[in-house]
Order: structure tokens, then C-alpha cells, then sequence
């Protein structure tokens, strides 16, 4: 139980209530759907958007192991469409922009639309118990400064001499003029530029929100722990992705006004630039991208680990301040990334001793997910299978980022698909099952529909299977020496024999990327002929399933008044069910304070 | 963003609080932005073996001074009209926008009085790393010069009305912010880039 002083002081603060007023619905088409500043109508726009765009930015990464496993031959069907003129073979231009555009497109418009501006915009209001987001105008403009950055990426792939290749860090030489002399680049620029104002201005609204707007009763260590993790998201958003603003805007002058910001030696006459400048930039932004991108996951996992255990979160303070701890760590490790680059070895040093503390709070959150699920009473539902499945790649994941954080063994695998392999087990294999169970647990309230539980299961055991193989194949390879990034590896006599793993990837890589119709015909279907689903399916207590499904305009009629955590399960005193909603008091003459806060 | 939150909240003493914290975190993330800028001027400075590179003559220094007081003096100004004890002087609120507007656009005239004779004499964007960094950071901030004039401008109707009276509402006092904001960028830009 929350400890109820803090709750009636919260409480007579009436002007809380004066802030939240319930506004009428919309009414027009356009006002509803299209320019809605509903945080609820955002997240179903973010959550097609995103999923648009990883089906996307799937297709290219199948046409990439493709042209891994199989160079010089044509991918089937779409080969011959987009290529017709090397009888559909892939050409090295085309590789090297689908490489860059894969990872583009999918962190910064499947990922971050999904995780964090679909359930980022879902959650933070219902979980905290606000009727919308703090700023609803700037909510609807997130939103469509986002889509005007998705469009500036899609227009690139048809100016000449195509899209951005330059990888998608888009590290200079390879992306000044010299590197990329095609509009791509630019627009390539400009997208990352407007998807970045996207997301602070989305993040700026998280973080008010979840400040100002949590209900009567839910101080921080009431909130989910979707929320923390969305909310420590946000934090490292705002401050983050301004730098990468600051260096693709020097890398803009440079292409555009001629500045000499990244260029360096026969390039310029007068006073060099230094291309590694834009490195610095470009990690101090990515290394907390990359926890702007699983901490939504963690998040969301925590929760979902506990519901479907029937168990309190084992350690929920300890878990949150873990995730609390990474974020201030994200910011100051950024130099593990450059250890090639020829900086000082003391500095090398100090991040590589840095990035090693990281390990520590992550072991204390993964030993609490395995303790939530000790000894509980499990159910196995789909989203519970996605969550086991992010507990389980993100494990693999973090074991193989020491390998790259320490120094010594980092110079050996630094750039080769060792890298590529662990970075996808922990950003693209945990997010992506992380976004699954998402969207298999919340897809009832969003829309009111349940989705079918045995395709979904088939769906998670066609994934984790393929989505490992293809990932610690990766693993292999790269400790074998293949460098990332080349058009051809069964042209060097040294990559010849991985052949047979490349294959297999490639194989397990198409498997996925066809089990995923599973999810598409699963979503389209429940969408149309779904069961209705109830309040609350899942017998969770979180402040969402207290609403119906899906929650009306103005979420909660009355806002809501906390007296529980969010994990209050199998609770001794109540009867009849295992599970307690955060606003429902237990009817017990020890707790006369919280009845009397209630009002009860 | 928080004149529109003032639109669909009442301007309680609750919503003024939302949309300050807010601010507060876009400032945090603008300042973020201009951090990275600067932290590039340093690693290039550092690299560099003389400064101003050889055969670059050193910027002038005592226009972007005036500039410097021309701009502090409108912070001055503006953070005199916004105050809570303005709300009982009509027109105060006015009066400091105007002085505030006019002071900015000093500023910006000021500032093409200074780029207009080094670009003449061939000292531009292209010519090196020392003309990247001059105008590079001088014109971005001057861009958000007039971002802040346009959210000050805006206000003035509301203001003549008498519909807006001081800082007491959010939409003044986030533009004051942001303006005071832009002041404080501009102080560090000088020191960095003309003084040092």
C-alpha cells in the first residue's frame, strides 16, 4: 500500500483538478483523424506509421542478406522491378543506400514511432491517470513533423544517384560532397533534422506530462514501469538528440555553404576541419539513442513479466532505479564506440571502465525480471511469450556488449558483423519482441478488439527461433572477421569459408520476414472480426484497464485516486480475484486512511 | 506549444506551472543543441595549432561589444515589463515589447554591420575553418534572434488589447524565456568566438 499522508496532501490540492478539464469530442473528420490532438488517435497514427515503415525497412534487410548470401544473383520478384537494368541483381550503389537506409529508416521511423510515439502517447496519459498529454497541440504536431521527415527519406530514393549511402551514421568523408555529390545525403539530412524535432518535441511532452499530470496518489514509485522507462526515454531524447541536430546541421553547411567544418587534409587549403569532430558528435547522441531505443522495452517488459507471473515486480524500486542509473551512464560512455579512432588510451580507458559500471545496474533489472518471474504462477499469453522472448535475445545482446565495450578485445571486432549482430540482439531483436508484446497486450484497449491468441503464439515461435539464428549467426561470422558493410564477401579468400553461415542467415532472415504475415493477418483480422474485448482482460490493475476499451475521449471520467503500486497481485487480503487496480482501495479496517482519502 | 495549452486550460496557477516546466525542458534540449555547436568550436580550436589560423586577421570586437549590451539591455527591459508588478501599470507590458522588439532589431542590423565588411573583404563561410565557425555559429544564432522577435511580435495585439497583461500569463512569460535565452546564448557565443 502507498503510504497515504502524501496522498490527501496531493489530494486537497483541488486546483489539480481545475487543469484537467474534460474537453468535447471532435467532431469533424479532419479534427478527429487526421490533425487529432487526442494522445490516443496519435498513438494509433504513430503505431500504422511505424509499422509501415518496418515492413519497409524488413524488405531491405531481407535484399541485403540476399545479396550477402547470394551475390550476383537476382532477389526474387522485386529484384527484377528495381533493378531491371543489372537483370536484377543488386548493385553496389544500391546495397550501400539500402545498408544506410535500413538502419535510418528503422530506428528513427519504425522503432521510435512504435516504442515510444505510439505507446509512449498510449500509456503516459492512462497509466498516470491524466486525461491527455500536458500539450496536445504539440502532441498533433510531432506527429506530422515526423511524417514530413518519413517523406524526405522516401523522395530520396528517387532523386539521382539515390538515397543517403554513406552508412547510416553517415560519418564524413563518406557522406561531404565528395563522398555523396547526390541530393540523398541532404534530404537525408533534412529527415534526421525534422525526425529529430519530432521526437524532442514528443519528449518534452512525455516528460511534463508524466511531471505535472500524474494523478492524486501516483508519485513516481507508484508509476508502472513502462512509464519510467518511456519517461527515462524522453529525458535522454530532449537532451540528446539536440547534438545529433548540432552535427547533421555543420554536416548540412558543409554540403550546402561550403564550410569546412568535417573536412580535413588535400580537401582544404586554409585551417582544416576535423572529420572525427562529427564522430564525437554523432556518439554523444547515439550511444543514449540506442537506450532511447530499448528502454521503452525494458519498461513495458518489467510490467508485463509481472502481470502474467500474478506477481508483484520482484525489486520495482530497485528495477526503476537501475533503469535510472543506465540513463545517466548512457551519457557518459559514448567514447566505447570510437576506440579505433586514435584517442588518448586514457580516455579510452575511462569510457571503457564506464561502460563495464553499466553492467551492474543491468545485471540488477535482468536478475529482477528472472526473480518476478520465480515461483509465480505464469500464464503464458502471447504478450507474456514476447516479454520471455526480450528477456531472453537481450541477454545474449548485453553478454556481447563487453566484448565491444572492452578495449582490448573491441579493436579486433570493431567494425565487423560482430557488432552488427550484437547491436540487433539488443536494438532490434528486444525491441521488436518488445513492441510484439506491446502491441499483443495493449492492442485490446487501443482498439477494443482482442487479437487471436494462437496466432499469436505461432507468430512468436516462428520469430524468437529465426530472429536468433539470424542474429548469433552474425555473431559467428563476425568472429570469424567479416567486416561489415561489403558488397561482396565471398570475393576475399579469407570470408570464403563462412559461406555456409552466411547462407543459413540469409535462410532464417527470409523465415522471419515470412512469419511476420502471421502478424499481419492477425492484426488485420482482429482489427475487422476480433472478439470485443472486456475492461480488462488481462486482470492486470493498472490505471488503463480501469477505463473501458477502448477508453472514451476524455480517458477518465473522474480522475482517478492512487493507492496501490502497479504490480498489486495476489494480495492476502483480497478475495475473489488475485489482482488489485491501483485506484482500488482493500476493504480492511487496517488501512482506515486510505478509505478516508478515497472517500470511501 | 504552451500558448496553446493556456488556450485549452484555464491559466490557473496549475497550468502556468505545466507550461513553465515544459519551457524549461525545451530550453534544456535547445541549449543541448548549441552545447554540441560550441563543443565543436572547442575540439577545433584545440586542434588548432594558432588561432586565428595564419593569414586570417582577428574579428573586430567593439561592435559585437555594443551588440552585447544592446542585447543584455533588452533583457533588461523585457524581464522589467513581465514582471508581476507591471500587471498594475497598464501599457508597461506594451511599452517593454516595443523596447524589446527595437533592441533585437538593433541587434540583427548590428550584426550585418559586422558581416557584411568581412564577407566583403573576402573572409566567408568557405575560406577555412576560422570563416565555417564565424558564421556558422553567428548566423544560427542570429536566426534565433528572429525566431525570438516573431514569438515577442505576436504578442503585441494582445498586449494593446490589454488581453495580455504580464508575465503572469504563459504565453508571456515563455517567450520572455526564450528571449532571455537567446540573450544567454549570444554572451557565451562572444566570449567564445570573439573574445577568447
Amino acid at each position: 500500500m502507498a503510504d497515504t499522508t502524501h496522498l490527501r496532501r496531493l489530494y486537497a490540492g483541488a486546483d489539480f483538478h481545475a487543469e484537467q478539464h474534460i474537453h468535447p469530442e471532435p467532431t469533424s473528420f479532419v479534427s478527429r483523424y487526421v490533425f487529432s490532438m487526442d494522445h490516443k488517435v496519435i498513438a494509433k497514427q504513430f503505431l500504422w506509421y511505424g509499422l509501415a515503415f518496418l515492413a519497409l525497412g524488413g524488405t531491405m534487410a531481407m535484399m541485403i542478406r540476399w545479396q550477402i548470401a547470394h551475390p550476383g544473383t537476382a532477389f526474387p520478384v522485386l529484384g527484377e522491378l528495381l533493378w531491371p537494368e543489372s537483370g536484377g541483381v543488386m548493385p553496389p550503389q544500391a546495397y550501400a543506400s539500402f545498408f544506410t537506409m535500413h538502419g535510418t529508416l528503422m530506428i528513427f521511423f519504425a522503432i521510435t514511432p512504435i516504442l515510444i510515439g505510439a505507446f509512449g502517447n498510449l500509456l503516459i496519459p492512462l497509466m498516470i491517470g491524466a486525461r491527455d498529454m500536458a500539450f496536445p497541440t504539440l502532441n498533433m504536431l510531432s506527429f506530422w513533423t515526423n511524417v514530413l521527415a518519413g517523406t524526405a527519406m522516401i523522395v530520396s530514393f528517387f532523386v539521382p544517384m539515390g538515397a543517403a549511402a554513406g552508412g547510416w551514421q553517415s560519418y564524413p568523408t563518406l557522406s561531404t560532397l565528395a563522398g555523396q555529390p547526390g541530393a540523398g545525403q541532404t534530404l537525408w539530412i533534412a529527415g534526421v533534422f525534422l525526425t529529430g524535432s519530432a521526437s524532442i518535441m514528443g519528449a518534452v511532452n512525455y516528460i511534463t506530462t508524466v511531471v505535472r499530470l500524474r494523478a492524486p496518489g501516483m508519485g513516481y514509485f507508484q508509476m508502472p514501469l513502462s512509464v519510467w522507462g518511456i519517461w527515462l526515454t524522453a529525458i535522454l531524447n530532449a537532451l540528446f538528440v539536440p547534438v545529433l541536430a548540432a552535427g547533421v546541421l555543420l554536416l548540412f553547411l558543409d554540403r550546402t555553404f561550403g564550410s569546412h567544418f568535417f573536412l580535413a587534409g588535400a580537401a582544404v587549403t586554409k585551417g582544416g576541419g576535423d572529420p572525427i569532430l562529427y564522430q564525437h558528435l554523432f556518439w554523444i547522441f547515439g550511444h543514449p539513442e540506442v537506450y532511447i531505443l530499448i528502454l521503452p522495452a525494458w519498461g513495458i517488459v518489467s510490467d508485463l513479466l509481472s502481470f502474467f507471473s500474478r506477481k508483484p515486480a520482484f525489486g520495482y524500486k530497485a528495477t526503476a532505479i537501475s533503469m535510472s542509473v543506465i540513463t545517466f551512464l548512457s551519457m557518459v560512455v559514448y567514447g566505447h564506440h570510437m576506440f579505433v579512432v586514435g584517442m588518448s588510451p586514457l580516455l579510452s580507458q575511462g569510457f571503457m571502465t564506464l561502460t563495464m559500471l553499466i553492467s551492474i545496474p543491468s545485471a540488477v533489472f535482468f536478475l529482477n525480471w528472472l526473480g518476478t518471474m520465480w515461483r509465480g504462477a505464469i500464464r503464458f499469453a502471447t504478450p507474456m511469450l514476447f516479454s520471455v522472448g526480450v528477456v531472453f535475445v537481450f541477454g545474449l545482446g548485453g553478454l556481447t556488449g563487453l566484448h565491444l565495450g572492452a578495449i582490448s578485445s573491441d579493436i579486433y571486432l570493431h567494425d565487423s558483423y560482430f557488432v552488427v549482430g550484437h547491436f540487433h540482439l539488443t536494438m532490434a531483436a528486444s525491441v521488436l519482441l518488445g513492441a510484439f508484446a506491446a502491441i499483443y497486450f495493449w492492442f485490446p484497449k487501443m482498439f477494443g478488439k482482442m487479437m487471436n491468441e494462437t496466432l499469436g503464439k505461432w507468430h512468436f515461435w516462428l520469430t524468437i527461433v529465426p530472429i536468433t539464428v539470424v542474429f548469433c549467426g552474425m555473431l559467428v561470422v563476425g568472429y570469424g572477421g567479416m567486416q561489415r558493410r561489403l558488397y561482396n564477401t565471398d570475393a576475399y579468400a579469407f570470408l570464403q569459408h563462412l559461406h555456409p553461415v552466411n547462407v543459413w542467415v540469409t535462410r532464417a532472415a527470409l523465415f522471419l520476414g515470412a512469419s511476420q504475415f502471421l502478424f499481419v493477418v492477425n492484426f488485420l483480422s482482429s482489427l475487422v472480426a476480433g472478439k470485443k474485448a472486456s475492461e480488462n482482460p488481462w486482470e492486470v490493475g493498472t490505471l488503463e484497464w480501469t477505463v473501458p476499451s477502448p477508453p472514451p475521449h476524455h480517458n477518465f471520467d473522474e480522475i482517478p485516486l492512487v493507492v496501490n503500486g502497479p504490480h498489486e497481485f495476489s494480495h492476502p487480503e483480497v478475495k475473489g480475484k488475485d489482482w488489485l487496480a491501483q485506484n482500488e482501495p482493500i476493504r480492511s479496517e487496517t488501512e482506515p486512511a486510505a478509505r478516508a482519502a478515497a472517500g470511501s | 506549444m504552451t500558448a496553446v495549452a493556456a488556450a485549452r486550460f484555464p491559466s490557473t496557477e496549475e497550468s502556468r506551472r505545466t507550461s513553465f516546466v515544459g519551457m524549461v525542458m525545451a530550453l534544456a534540449s535547445w541549449s543541448m543543441m548549441f552545447g554540441g555547436l560550441f563543443f565543436a568550436y572547442a575540439i577545433l580550436r584545440l586542434k588548432a595549432g594558432t588561432w586565428p589560423p595564419d593569414g586570417v586577421a582577428p574579428l573586430p570586437r567593439l561592435l559585437p561589444l555594443a551588440n552585447t549590451l544592446v542585447l543584455l539591455f533588452s533583457s533588461y527591459v523585457l524581464h522589467r515589463g513581465v514582471r508581476k508588478e507591471a500587471d498594475a501599470r497598464p501599457g508597461a507590458l506594451l511599452g517593454a515589447l516595443k523596447a524589446t522588439l527595437a533592441l533585437g532589431s538593433v541587434f540583427l542590423v548590428l550584426q550585418l554591420a559586422v558581416w557584411v565588411p568581412l564577407w566583403r573583404s573576402g573572409f566567408r563561410i568557405d575560406s577555412g575553418i576560422y570563416g565555417s565557425i564565424f558564421y556558422g555559429l553567428t548566423v544560427f544564432h542570429a536566426l534565433h534572434v528572429l525566431a525570438g522577435l516573431a514569438a515577442l511580435l505576436v504578442l503585441v495585439p494582445g498586449a494593446r488589447s490589454g488581453r495580455l497583461r504580464s508575465g503572469a500569463q504563459s504565453r508571456v512569460r515563455v517567450s520572455a524565456m526564450f528571449w532571455h535565452f537567446v540573450d544567454a546564448v549570444w554572451v557565451v557565443m562572444f566570449v567564445a568566438v570573439y573574445l577568447l
